[in-house]
């Protein structure tokens, strides 16, 4: 019993791992402008340029603050 | 018979009308594309509460397809800041004076207060232009340059980045290289580090300008987890070395029992600081690495954005940042979108309130409000518009809190009654316009 559930688990987890991701034809929604991981790259800009003056840390979202005498 | 030939024909005609139409559709789009600016602007105010920092700026973005994924970026940005910043010495009782930066005119700082350097002016330009490609099927290249000058500084970077897709480009594997070279050439001049602020007229401490270097290496992984949910996660390194002190940030000078900043009598006929102040001094390297997490999920039309970072440095300067943004939309034209950060940091193992009169000089030290321990809240709404023509306008309003403390081991005597750690509060509002030529 014990095994067949462990089978069942793997089986599962497998599948589960095969169904990270979508198929072409289902990008509907990721393709919709607000749903890019850059949507907004001006705000990004000036919120990364606010921080990097006030705060001592920097970046992390790409290559963040610099240029700037304010730190 | 007929009826199947009519059948035939009927599907034959529709499958030209469906791919006649696919193909001029592309081709118009290809066509638009091809002959299209889309441009970001923006207008930003930024407003520190009791007179301090003021900044008004002008950003424009523009990108360009150039068909086949082949895309240009160009920046432009264009600050004024004006107000005064904290300089580092602490409040007394007494008011105080010191030596403006550039060794021409002192500026006094009222009984009570943190002291201010009011003397704080700059007009900042900077440029960025960024070109991407794809280089094979599955590969995309970038290359980005970028120059900013300002009166007392000056900066030129470049950046290579390198992606490519894997699993039905539900992967993406993307790394990047960014160098830059800054050269500081601060009013009145670099001062010695831990060198004494001297009268007016005297600039015998101070130095010419100096120069930074800045190289970066990131790695990110992108994936596609279902058909609502993507998620991001960096890892950066960034190397920086040369000189990366504040040139305009002091330490008071305390006497070990009251803490109170020594005082110091200007040469006669002569105005000057009316205290001990040390200019601070940072070690000339820095290494930074950040680790980075950002998921974005649809719920329907609606879209939360939720990242987080922590990045620690050899300075010993850990910090979390986590922020989380609600797009909500309202009918099918507008969006409201509530933002919410937090971010914590501790202090630079260099950090001091003040130095102690007496005790040997540390090797670094910096009473930089900036490398101490605080936490920041950032409260804030975004409301956009999209126009008949298909353009978009925009506003933000945020709100900024930094709540920080000076280590109690470091508070002395009279210093535990009065302000050490004063809270930054400041209002961001943002205009903004996109829109295509």
């Amino acid at each position: 019993m014990m095994k067949q559930i462990l089978l069942l688990l793997a089986s599962v987890s497998i599948a589960g791992c095969a169904h990270v991701g979508v198929q072409p034809w289902e990008r509907d929604v990721l393709a919709r402008p607000e749903m890019s991981l850059d949507a907004n790259p001006l705000d990004a800009a000036i919120d990364d340029h606010i921080y990097f003056s006030k705060e001592a840390s920097s970046g992390g979202r790409g290559f963040g603050g610099g240029g700037c005498g304010c730190n | 018979m007929n009826k199947q030939d009519d059948l035939n024909s009927l599907l034959a005609a529709a499958t030209c009308a469906l791919l006649g139409s696919t193909i001029a559709n592309t081709a118009a789009a290809a066509e638009e594309s091809s002959s299209s600016w889309s441009l970001d602007s923006s207008l930003l105010y930024y407003g520190e509460s009791d007179n301090r920092v003021q900044d008004v700026s002008a950003a424009i973005a523009a990108k360009r397809d150039f068909g086949d994924e082949r895309l240009l970026g160009l920046s432009l940005t264009a600050d004024t800041l004006t107000g005064a910043s904290a300089s580092g010495a602490i409040a007394l009782d007494g008011p105080q004076t010191f030596t403006s930066p550039s060794g021409r005119a002192v500026y006094s700082t009222p009984a009570g207060e943190v002291p201010l350097d009011d003397t704080f002016k700059d007009t900042r330009f900077a440029l960025n232009a960024n070109w991407s490609q794809p280089l094979a099927r599955l590969y995309n290249v970038s290359a980005g340059f970028g120059f900013s000058t300002e009166y007392d500084y000056q900066h030129i970077g470049a950046n290579l980045g390198l992606s490519r897709d894997f699993n039905k480009r539900n992967t993406t594997v993307s790394t990047g290289f960014a160098w830059s070279e800054d050269t500081i050439d601060p009013v009145g001049g670099a001062p010695i580090p831990l060198s004494r602020m001297l009268d007016v007229g005297d600039n015998s401490n101070k130095l010419g300008s100096d120069t930074k270097s800045v190289l970066d290496f990131l790695l990110g992984l992108t994936q596609v987890i279902d058909r609502d949910t993507v998620l991001r996660v960096n890892y950066s390194y960034s190397h920086s070395s040369g000189y990366l002190n504040d040139p305009y940030k002091i330490l008071s000078v305390v006497d070990p029992s009251t803490g109170d900043t020594i005082a110091r009598i200007p040469a006669s006929g002569l105005d000057g600081p009316t205290g001990i102040y040390l200019f601070e001094n940072r070690p000339d390297t820095r290494v930074k690495q950040s680790i980075y997490g950002e998921l974005k999920h649809a719920f329907g039309a609606h879209v939360l954005n939720v990242s987080y970072r922590f990045m620690t440095d050899d300075w010993g300067i850990d910090s979390n940042t986590a922020e989380v943004r609600l797009r909500w939309p309202l009918g099918d034209a507008s969006y409201i979108e509530p933002q919410l950060r937090y971010y914590m940091q501790s202090e630079a193992d260099f950090y001091r309130a003040s130095l102690v009169n007496g005790e040997p000089l540390p090797q670094y030290a910096s009473a930089d409000f900036r490398l101490g321990q605080f936490n920041a809240v950032t409260l804030g709404v975004k409301f956009g518009r999209r126009t008949a023509s298909g353009n978009e306008w925009n506003t933000r309003l945020e709100f900024y809190q930094q709540s920080g403390n000076v280590p109690s081991e470091q508070i002395i005597g009279n210093q535990a009654a009065r302000e050490q750690f004063p809270d930054l509060r400041a209002v961001i509002l943002q205009f903004g316009y996109s829109f295509k030529l």
